[in-house]
């Protein structure tokens, strides 16, 4: 196993902790497992891969590459417009589907299966607007560079690393330190006591929203960067999503970025030792273990 | 009833209906009328509805009809986070705080009603009037007895100095001399000039501390009258104070 | 005119294996409430058992053991409900969305399966010559469709009788409990789990069955017949037709297949060819928001839950103290 393997990892698993901790948030907060989750992570990609692409236009042609990097400025300025844009869309199924569903006190999976007929029409619509074919933020290629030890890693990817690491530090401290973290996990725990205690449940819930979609926005965006964008990349990342922020412990954002980076590592050793097209199944084989042997997960509470 | 003046009158319902299922009321058309200082005792045998008619206030249970009034505001359609920042704090029966948090994020919970610059005072305000709590103030609230839990949850509706404190049977599942402990504190805050309304089971130490008191059966106001008095009565000897058996509940 | 009689038989019959498809579904769901999100790799593994068990022997994959046509079935049903009681009994004490998340789990990997094990199943080329119930008749169409329709009606006549016996049935009885009252459940502790896997189980049977019906049926399986989409078109069944409800399983297996099959033909006929595949991508959007319309505006489904379905499964238990007064006094 070359230490190549590792870096494949770590990056694939950053981006897989970055959407895991929008799944463990909504979950926390609202209390359902999201399936349309994975779909915030194309529609990221590709509202983003949009806006970069008016701005290449406006621009008169393609930005020539930042630095080290494989794209120009219009990605960074378009990242920004595609997280608002994805925690807009996110605030629009909630209003339309979640909410009225929410105040009619829905059982669980009345709204576990409302985001499997959302994450349809959602991939559906992708596909149909800018079909099934693969697309790129750029064409330029990277080559790895040597960074020691026998670990190569591109611009791109150390890019990607940093970010999803300055993130997830903001994210928890944000949660730990400030008053609208606060409310979020007085919401967690006890959402009736939350509004008598005078918190704006909904409003904690709008920037729960936000939150998850503008990550998994960025998570979209490093999987279109570092691989390629498609109408199924969110389907295809939902099961080891689900299965990073289960092993993370549900409500625990350390908790779903250190188990993103596990569910990273291991389909990398996977693709490495097994073969590439088994790589799907290793989120399964992990969500069964944490299910057998530790259902709260790493880092969670028991129920 | 003695008729009063409408400024005196802090928080009302009109024929106030509400329940959680559409077909399936619970309250069934209550008035209400609470005098601004007073300390209003709500009395009823299990499943009188006591219990959703101070939800319904706090806004926890859906309206079907009628109406709730507050220091001249018509609350109604409120959300509950707003009926607290009107001064309207409810302390519920069960899960009464965040069991996860400190005391002291409780506290700061509440506290973020408040303008950023009135927090801090606020708080040591309520921690001079429970020292306890100061002491205990990094305890998670999940490791609290239940007279330090309900302390806190009374402690936590005060934050926002509101002008209506409304308990849901604070006395349930404590000893009793932990009982006397909380109901001497409610008469301290009443008397402090906050309007309390309280729902009882206990109905002899409650009688003793209220002003007033009201009988709720099925839903509906059945008895009401001068808490002195009140525990006198036929209905209510029949009902709490007599014998253990409730010969009207059973023949229903 | 004949082409219309055998074009009506062949669509009311893959209507017809959908329709146990949902009759499979409704006793997880409708009965139970056992989120599953897995159909499509639990009618998979039904179709691969049935079609290995049945095929002639081939030196392409795994088997075939030439076994008759009902061996196959029966082997599928058992196959199927052993999958699912393993899922089942990894995630029914656990909270209701991690079953759901792991039957998504298990249709990955049971996809995945079929797809890179190419000596067991054949890989991305399927299985097929696939034997087909009256193959004696192939020569004469119309019989041999007809008589094709009346054995799957049959199927599902056969199902729909058992399985309202079932729920009749004091076993039925038990599950109704369980779900309506929950400190009954709790009461019944370990055995409540029983009865709730026992369930499911079944209903995985069942998707079994009817996955080999489908293989026989059209004589040629492949991974892509299996996809999420199979998934959701179930669900718009059972949810259109009503859950709980028997009859409605099937008749929402038949209205859905034909809003299906008819939009199919809307976009065969109304886009350029180059143009097809995305606008497929429309029916399916379409299926997705029938789905959520469903769930907002009928959450009991066309023809209406049956009476055997629960309130409870529907809306959420109160969070805080349930109200002590409400079913006791009226």
């Amino acid at each position: 196993m070359t230490p190549q393997v590792l870096m494949d990892g770590l990056v694939a698993g950053a981006m897989i902790g970055l959407g895991a901790i929008g799944i463990t948030l909504t979950y926390s907060i609202l209390r359902f497992s999201n399936f349309a989750h994975g779909e915030f992570l194309s529609w990221g990609a590709y509202l983003v891969l949009a806006v970069a692409s008016g701005l290449g236009f406006l621009a008169g042609g393609p930005a020539s590459p930042l630095g080290p990097f494989s794209f120009g400025w219009t990605l960074p300025v378009a990242l920004v417009a595609g997280i608002a844009l994805t925690a807009a869309l996110a605030l629009v199924v909630d209003a339309l589907l979640f909410g009225p569903l929410r105040h009619r006190g829905s059982a669980v999976i009345i709204l576990v299966m409302a985001s499997f007929g959302a994450a349809l029409t959602l991939r559906s619509l992708l596909e149909f607007i800018f079909t099934s074919k693969p697309m790129y933020f750029t064409s330029a290629l990277q080559i790895a560079r040597p960074l020691g030890g026998g670990l190569r890693a591109t611009p791109d990817q150390l890019l990607a690393l940093g970010l999803a690491a300055i993130l997830v530090v903001a994210i928890h401290l944000l949660l730990t330190r400030t008053a609208i973290g606060r409310s979020m996990r007085a919401v967690s725990e006890n959402r009736q006591l939350a509004g008598i205690a005078g918190i704006d449940v909904r409003m904690v819930i709008r920037t729960v929203w936000i939150f998850g979609a503008g990550l998994a926005c960025v998570a979209g965006v490093m999987s279109g960067l570092l691989v390629q964008i498609r109408p199924q990349m969110g389907l295809d990342l939902l099961l080891p999503l689900f299965a990073a922020a289960i092993l993370g412990g549900i409500g625990s954002v350390p908790g779903a970025m250190i188990a993103g980076l596990i569910v990273g590592l291991a389909e990398a050793m996977t693709v490495q030792l097994v073969g590439a097209e088994w790589r799907a199944a290793v989120a399964f084989v992990i969500l069964v273990a944490i299910l057998l042997l530790r259902p709260r997960g790493l880092f969670g509470r028991p129920e | 009833m003695t008729p009063v003046s409408d400024a005196a009158i802090v928080l009302a319902t009109r024929a106030l209906v509400s329940g959680y299922e559409p077909d399936l009321p619970i309250v069934r058309g209550v008035d209400l009328q609470v005098t601004k200082g007073e300390f209003l005792l709500l009395l009823g045998p299990n499943g009188a509805g006591k219990s959703t008619l101070v939800k319904t206030i706090a806004g926890l249970v859906p309206v079907h009809s009628g109406a709730i009034l507050h220091d001249g505001a018509d609350l109604t359609a409120m959300p509950p986070h707003l009926r607290v920042r009107h001064g309207l704090a409810f302390v519920p029966q069960t899960e009464n705080v965040f069991t996860t948090m400190t005391i002291h994020e409780n506290l700061l919970v509440a506290a973020q009603v408040l303008p950023r610059e009135r927090r801090a005072g606020r708080i040591a305000d309520l921690y001079a009037m429970f020292p306890d709590l100061a002491r205990l103030k990094a305890l998670r609230a999940g490791q609290l007895s239940g007279g330090q839990r309900q302390m806190l949850a009374v402690a936590r509706a005060l934050i926002v100095e509101p002008s209506v404190l409304i308990l849901d049977e604070p006395s349930a599942g404590l000893a009793p001399k932990v009982v006397q402990d909380v109901f001497a504190n409610l008469k301290a805050i009443n008397a402090a000039g906050v309007t309390t309304v309280l729902v009882e089971q206990n109905v002899k130490a409650a009688l003793a501390i209220a002003d007033r008191a009201i009988v709720l059966v099925e839903g509906e106001v059945r008895l009401e009258g001068d808490a002195r008095t009140l525990g006198d009565d036929a209905v209510v000897a029949e009902l709490y104070l007599g014998s253990r058996h409730r010969p009207a509940e059973a023949r229903r | 005119m004949i082409d219309l009689l055998s074009y009506g038989a062949f669509f009311l019959s893959v209507a017809l294996t959908y329709a146990i498809i949902s009759l499979g579904l409704n006793v997880q769901w409708g009965q139970t409430g056992l989120f599953n999100v897995g159909i499509a790799g639990f009618v998979a593994v039904g179709a691969y058992v049935s079609a290995l068990l049945t095929t002639p022997a081939t030196a392409d994959h795994l088997g075939g053991f030439g076994l008759p046509v009902a061996a196959g079935w029966l082997g599928a049903a058992v196959a199927t409900g052993f999958v699912t009681f393993l899922v089942g009994a990894l995630t029914i004490r656990l909270r209701s969305d991690y079953l759901a998340i792991a039957t998504f789990g298990a249709a990955v990997a049971i996809h995945l399966c079929i797809l890179n094990l190419q000596s067991v199943t054949g890989g991305p080329f399927g299985i097929g010559f696939i034997p087909r119930a009256f193959a004696g008749l192939a020569d004469r169409p119309v019989a041999f469709s007809l008589a094709n329709l009346a054995l799957l009606a049959a199927v599902v006549l056969a199902l729909y009788l058992a399985l309202e016996h079932l729920a009749r049935s004091p076993w039925g009885r038990v599950l109704r409990a369980i779900r309506e009252d929950e400190p009954a459940a709790l009461a019944l502790g370990k055995s409540a789990v029983r009865f709730r896997l026992q369930a499911f189980a079944l209903g995985g049977a069942i998707m079994g069955l009817a996955g080999a019906t489908q293989a026989h049926f059209i004589g040629y399986i492949a991974p892509d017949n299996y996809q999420p989409i199979l998934t959701f078109q179930v669900w718009a069944m059972l949810i259109v037709g009503g859950s709980g409800n028997n009859r409605g399983a099937i008749l929402g297996a038949v209205v859905v297949w034909g809003i299906w099959a008819l939009s199919a033909s809307a976009v065969a006929g109304l886009f350029p060819a180059e143009q097809q595949a995305r606008a497929a991508s429309l029916q399916i959007v379409m299926i997705g928001l029938a789905l959520c319309a469903i769930l907002l505006w009928r959450p009991r489904g066309i023809l209406g839950e049956a009476r055997i379905m629960s309130r409870h499964v529907l809306r959420a238990a109160p969070t805080a103290t349930p109200p002590p007064s409400t079913k006791s006094e009226t």
